[in-house]
């Protein structure tokens, strides 16, 4: 995501922790330095108005609820995006465990080979592909494997009923399997739209610009809002967090393609 | 009646004092967020591009088609030398990147692949198994001036600066064979017939393998050569038993040799009376073949998992602890783990990645303890030194190793017997050419 020719994205290297105190310290610096530089400036549009502070309440008001609605939808779009992403991670392990089942009823040496081939897979995903989408980046080489298998699956030749049956269901469980792994790729690139960003980061803007306009204690206005920037910060953190499936603190991990090496691995 | 500000009501300092102290904070403020952000950013990289920190190289090994049966070993074991390097800490502190992309086993592809990782910024690359997929990328490695590390073995009569080989040429693989087999201990075997894939590999392995025999006074009684992926020997097999061979030298490549081994099989051969002796065949490729198939046969070759050494079996340990307990290590596994290894001494002591550092730094002779013995980059030709070994395959797909050369054998890209006035010497001017060799002409 690009913002003013910066690559915001390139946060996600940040720590986690350190990039929540990073986003509230600058919401919150964003405010007091407002609240110092602004502030005396939009204060002459409501000086000398009776009741400004009830105007202004009731603006801000009236602003926070679309504000939060606005917040409150685009965090549960973005949570919603990596929960359908992690069940697709988690189908996709499924489906590839699976059919390392049905290879194993293989006979030899089709059975060993594709096993070997479904191991290679996964563990191409969990060694290079997870840190290429943890960088956002779609893997390219996991097809190869892929192909690779289902090459080495429609080489094998079924001789007796059974073999036909068990290669028609390890067939049915590849495509399964391919369906599951198309998805989790498509997913890696999906993000928040960068307009609704800058909605996101206009809406903040005002509501911190509407408390500028407060009459009050110059402390207290820097407490006060700070507490309110401090809040916008870790919403926006959090949304940014969720903004990709594969990226930041809340992401979808390999435990589930882990699992199962660990598993392929042990027998 | 005009409410008064809170503010107004409250004592205020004056204006200049108070817009001194809120610069003062500002400044102070600047000065903390400055002093703080190495400790934020401490561990993350940013502002650091990812090219910097990294070095791509290429690996271009077939992993579909007919040759995927035994390239894919060679991506693997290079993938698994890169991590040991990353883990270690990198080449010069830049961790490696491997792209390895898919040539699919075909000609067009190696060099639209090849071409790619160079534009891409390949250093070096790790690839190519047949002989015309070398050749065919030869020009576009010359035109970017970079390096191609090849690992197996092939028939030499080539030579190029932007080209390492580490596999084994004629001179330490088939000719040793020829002399082991016409030995007690090969079964004093006279009768050869020649046997390869339609490639450039076999065509001129088997001519120097004709020049040598005829000045051994032993025979080639018969040659023939089937497409890459033919699996259908039959006819190849009759006219084997035709021929009155005693033994086979095997030059097929990929899988073309499940269904050259099934024929063998059912045509009742004895592998006793008459081996087949394969320059192609390694533990990779015996996955695939059925035991009984292939028990008693032979291959020669640089290396065999078999091998009783401890840094073997540490290497083999390795090996399987990253790739899983049932894969295998051969020849040209072993070589390849040399080369990569090789090319980090190089780098490391040129101080630069960059192509004309890294040749000069193996001028000088570079030498590396692989898992196969020692290895030694012959700086004249660009190849590297080669213990000759023979196995005669187990009913568990492995080896036995019946014979091994006492020493490693210096490479010799151009046999004289085969290529009268062709030498080479990188380190005194290149190629010295002889008389051009048509192998196609009578021997």
């Amino acid at each position: 995501m690009q913002f003013w020719g910066y690559d915001l994205y390139s946060l996600y290297n940040v720590p986690p922790a350190r990039l929540a105190m990073l986003f509230i310290a600058v919401f919150v610096g964003f405010y007091w330095a407002g609240s110092i530089l602004f502030r005396p400036f939009l204060r002459q549009f409501v000086k000398n108005t009776p009741g400004a502070n009830d105007i202004v309440g009731y603006i801000l008001s009236c602003f926070c609820v679309f504000y939060g609605l606005l917040l409150g939808l685009i965090a549960v779009t973005a949570y919603q995006n990596v929960s359908d992403a992690g069940e697709n991670v988690t189908r996709e392990a499924a489906a590839l465990s699976a059919l390392y089942e049905d290879v194993s009823r293989y006979p030899e040496p089709h059975g060993q080979n594709l096993r070997w081939l479904l191991r290679d897979y996964t563990r191409y995903v969990i060694k290079y592909a997870w840190p290429l989408q943890r960088m956002g980046i779609v893997p390219e080489e996991g097809t190869i494997r892929a192909e690779a298998f289902h090459e080495k699956l429609l080489d094998f030749q079924p001789q007796t009923p059974a073999e036909e049956i068990l290669h028609a269901e390890a067939l049915r469980q590849f495509n399964n399997f391919l369906e599951c792994r198309r998805m989790r790729l498509f997913s890696v690139k999906s993000a928040l739209p960068t307009t609704m960003w800058y909605v996101m980061i206009l809406g903040a803007i005002l509501n911190m610009a509407i408390c500028w306009l407060f009459d009050m204690r110059f402390l207290t206005q820097l407490v006060l809002g700070g507490i309110l920037a401090a809040y916008l910060g870790t919403m926006m953190h959090l949304i940014f967090d969720m903004n990709q499936p594969f990226r930041g603190d809340v992401c979808i991990t390999a435990d589930a393609f882990e699992s199962l090496y660990k598993r392929m691995d042990e027998e | 009646m005009k409410k008064p500000a809170v503010e107004d009501a409250v004592p205020q300092p004056a204006l200049l004092s108070r817009r001194r102290a809120l610069s003062s904070g500002a400044a102070a403020t600047l000065a903390a967020a400055r002093g703080l952000a190495p400790a934020v950013f401490a561990g993350c990289s940013l502002g650091i591009p990812e090219k910097a920190r990294t070095v791509t190289v290429g690996l271009l090994h077939s992993q579909t088609g007919p040759l995927a049966i035994s390239a894919t070993g060679l991506r693997d074991i290079e993938l698994h030398a890169f991590e040991q390097i990353n883990a270690a800490g990198g080449i010069l502190g830049r961790r490696i990147v491997a792209r390895a992309p898919d040539p699919r086993s075909r000609a067009d592809l190696f060099v639209k692949r090849s071409r790619q990782l160079l534009e891409e910024g390949a250093v070096a690359v790790f690839g190519c198994w047949a002989s015309l997929s070398r050749k065919t990328v030869l020009p576009i490695f010359e035109e970017f001036r970079r390096l191609l590390f090849y690992s197996v073995a092939y028939e030499g009569n080539e030579s190029s600066p932007y080209v390492v080989y580490g596999g084994m040429v004629p001179n330490q693989q088939i000719l040793p064979a020829i002399d082991w087999l016409g030995s007690p201990a090969g079964g004093l075997r006279k009768k050869f017939f020649l046997l390869g894939s339609e490639c450039v590999f076999p065509r001129t392995a088997n001519y120097v393998a004709k020049k040598y025999l005829q000045s051994k006074g032993m025979k080639s009684v018969g040659e023939a050569y089937v497409p890459l992926g033919n699996r259908d020997f039959v006819a190849t097999v009759r006219e084997i038993l035709a021929s009155g061979a005693d033994c086979v030298l095997n030059s097929v490549n990929g899988d073309s040799n499940l269904g050259l081994f099934a024929a063998m099989a059912d045509a009742g051969i004895d592998p006793e009376k008459l081996p087949l002796v394969s320059t192609r065949i390694a533990e990779e490729e015996l996955r695939s073949l059925l035991p009984a198939q292939v028990k008693g046969h032979y291959a020669v070759s640089c290396y065999f998992q078999s091998l009783p050494t401890e840094a073997n079996r540490r290497w083999i340990a390795g090996f399987r602890d990253e790739f899983g307990f049932d894969r295998v290590t051969g020849d040209p596994m072993e070589p390849d783990w040399c080369l990569v290894h090789l090319w980090k001494q190089a780098v490391e002591k040129a101080g630069s990645f960059e192509t004309e550092a890294v040749r000069a730094a193996m001028r000088d002779g570079l030498t590396f303890d692989g898992p196969g013995g020692t290895v030694r980059l012959d700086p004249k030709t660009q190849h590297c030194d080669k213990y000759f070994r023979v196995g005669r395959i187990r009913g568990d797909r492995q080896f036995d190793i019946v014979h091994a050369s006492p020493e490693p054998i210096e490479p010799d890209p151009y046999p004289q017997i085969a290529f009268p006035g062709w030498k080479c010497d990188w380190t005194k001017g290149g190629i010295e050419r002889g008389p051009e060799v048509s192998i196609d002409g009578d021997v």
